[in-house]
């Protein structure tokens, strides 16, 4: 009896790990997709999300349509998002030798979006209620949440999404190109200007996704995306850039972790043992665990 | 007068405070194979990069076909059929022979044409088919500037900008090399080849320029050049 509660425990508190994981990793895709193609560390990626989710919270409450029907209109609203930020913020910024620029444009956009939400919609913690937000799937016994479910659903058809559009576009191939070396892509014509707005509106647009899923599983508050940010990035230290399902993966091994972390420890030590993990993977395999490491021509 | 494809006019390039071209001036006449000579640090990479748009001159003209280029944007030349195949290849380590032929297209002139010149370049390298789905970062050196020369030619160019090609390749394989442009050539590519290996360059090219610390020095018919005592005595002095 106590076996199988234990087990019950464990496996309960991995699924809760993965599917929270699952957010951590789509904002590490967006953070990696960035970064690789502009070197920009784009620390605003967590206020963007909270951002989203808010979006999502008002179309709820004002015009009572369902989270998972706006879907596209966050999605598509947060690529012209994207695409806008890297048009009238970052445009000038990326060409510069010094990236100390980008990093504090990124940091003021992160405390001018925190601060507009905190006076559009107060500080306070909101959530999402829905008929279903408390039903769960019985699995085996176990006890799966519908609304995580459903996040994790969408992370893992957005995650494919993005995969298939790097790996069989043209345009895709090139996003991969110029994060690989910018000055051979523009060789072969390819404008950074233009690969650099696709990747920020696929970048921001995987932050609406990621801003739907939490609206619908987690209260949020406006201050609540800098630990998101961070957390990303660590999840993209455990992934490794330059793969976007590592990045994804980094994001679920993360929530893992926390979840445990803060069941056999306390709540308290989640972070200090993510921080921790975090150090431990920049000391010992920085170009991260799930990264086989490739030779530079 | 024959037909200049490319004409560079009084061409001054500096990085910061530093003068890494004074006042060069060069002509390719189309149909040609043209060499850029010298050593090490002379300022023939420069003269390339700037011709690509990588640098902005600071002086000087480009012309080609007739039309101003100068201080387009690397894609902008590209587009108008100036390929340039950069020094160290330069090939997206990470993405497949096929993917890295595919970008070589990408330009909006040559991007309708892909899967043709997809098949030309195949059928020139037969090779790089049976590697097509291989990583170009794990094929041989050889290999490698096939590559970059394949996809530089998916670009459907008017003029062949190699920056030496021979580099880091052994002796064997930079006679194929020297091959392969003789080739290029013959089938009506227009060629500006910067090399280190003055000899070769000079061996199969129709004019040749001989560069020294940013300036034009000498300049004649290749193997005019390959005679000439000074050359012989600066250059070639370890070869022959």
């Amino acid at each position: 009896m106590f076996d199988y509660l234990t087990f019950g425990l464990l496996a309960q508190l991995f699924i809760n790990g993965i599917l929270f994981g699952t957010m951590y990793g789509l904002a590490a895709i967006g953070l990696s997709l960035i970064f690789g193609t502009m070197r920009i560390i784009f620390l605003s990626q967590g206020a963007v999300i909270i951002l989203m989710a808010y979006c999502c919270y008002w179309l709820f409450t004002l015009f009572k349509i369902d989270p998972y029907l706006s879907i596209p209109i966050i999605g598509l609203a947060a690529m012209v998002l994207g695409a806008g930020i890297y048009q009238g913020l970052f445009r000038r910024a990326v060409k510069m030798e010094d990236k100390n620029i980008t990093l504090l444009i990124a940091v003021g956009l992160m405390f001018l979006i925190e601060n507009l939400m905190a006076v559009m919609w107060t500080p306070n913690p909101r959530s999402i209620s829905t008929g279903y937000t408390s039903s769960s799937i019985p699995v085996g016994g176990l006890a799966i949440s519908f609304t995580r479910l459903m996040g994790f659903v969408m992370a893992m058809l957005s995650t494919a999404g993005v995969t298939l559009f790097l790996k069989r576009t043209l345009v895709g191939k090139a996003v991969r190109a110029a994060s690989e070396d910018i000055e051979a892509a523009r060789l072969v014509g390819i404008s950074p200007h233009w690969v650099n707005t696709i990747a920020f509106a696929i970048g921001i647009g995987l932050c609406g996704i990621a801003g739907i899923a939490l609206s619908t599983t987690y209260p949020f508050d406006p201050y609540f995306g800098f630990i998101f940010s961070l957390k990303a990035m660590i999840a993209l230290a455990l992934g490794g850039l330059g793969s976007v399902f590592g990045a994804l993966l980094g994001g679920i091994i993360l929530g893992t972790l926390e979840s445990w972390s803060s069941f056999f420890i306390s709540g308290g030590w989640a972070d200090a043992v993510s921080y921790g993990v975090f150090l431990l993977v920049l000391l010992f395999k920085p170009e991260g665990l799930l990264v086989r490491s490739v030779k530079k021509v | 007068m024959e037909n200049r494809l490319l004409e560079i006019k009084d061409l001054h390039v500096s990085y910061g405070s530093v003068c890494a071209l004074w006042g060069v001036s060069l002509h390719v006449p189309e149909g040609s194979i043209v060499a850029l000579v010298g050593a090490n640090g002379a300022g023939k990479s420069t003269l390339l990069k700037t011709i690509a748009g990588m640098n902005r001159p600071k002086n000087g003209s480009i012309l080609f076909s007739g039309k101003h280029i100068t201080g387009l944007t690397p894609e902008a030349v590209v587009n108008a059929g100036i390929a340039m195949v950069p020094e160290g290849r330069k090939l997206f380590a990470r993405l497949t022979v096929k993917e890295n032929l595919e970008l070589g297209g990408y330009i909006p002139r040559a991007r309708p044409f892909i899967q043709k010149s997809l098949e030309q370049a195949y059928e020139l390298f037969p090779l790089l088919k049976t590697k097509s789905n291989q990583i170009a970062g794990s094929m041989s050196g050889g290999e490698q500037q096939m590559l970059a020369i394949a996809r530089s030619m998916m670009s459907r160019p008017t003029i062949l900008m190699l920056d030496e090609p021979s580099l880091g390749l052994s002796p064997l394989v930079v006679k194929m090399m020297f091959e392969l442009v003789e080739e290029l050539n013959r089938k009506g590519m227009t060629i500006l080849l910067v090399e280190q290996n003055i000899y070769q360059a000079l061996k199969i090219s129709h004019y040749a320029y001989v560069i020294k610390t940013g300036k034009i020095v000498l300049e004649g018919k290749g193997e005019q050049l390959l005679s000439d005592p000074e050359v012989q005595n600066a250059y070639l002095g370890t070869m022959e």
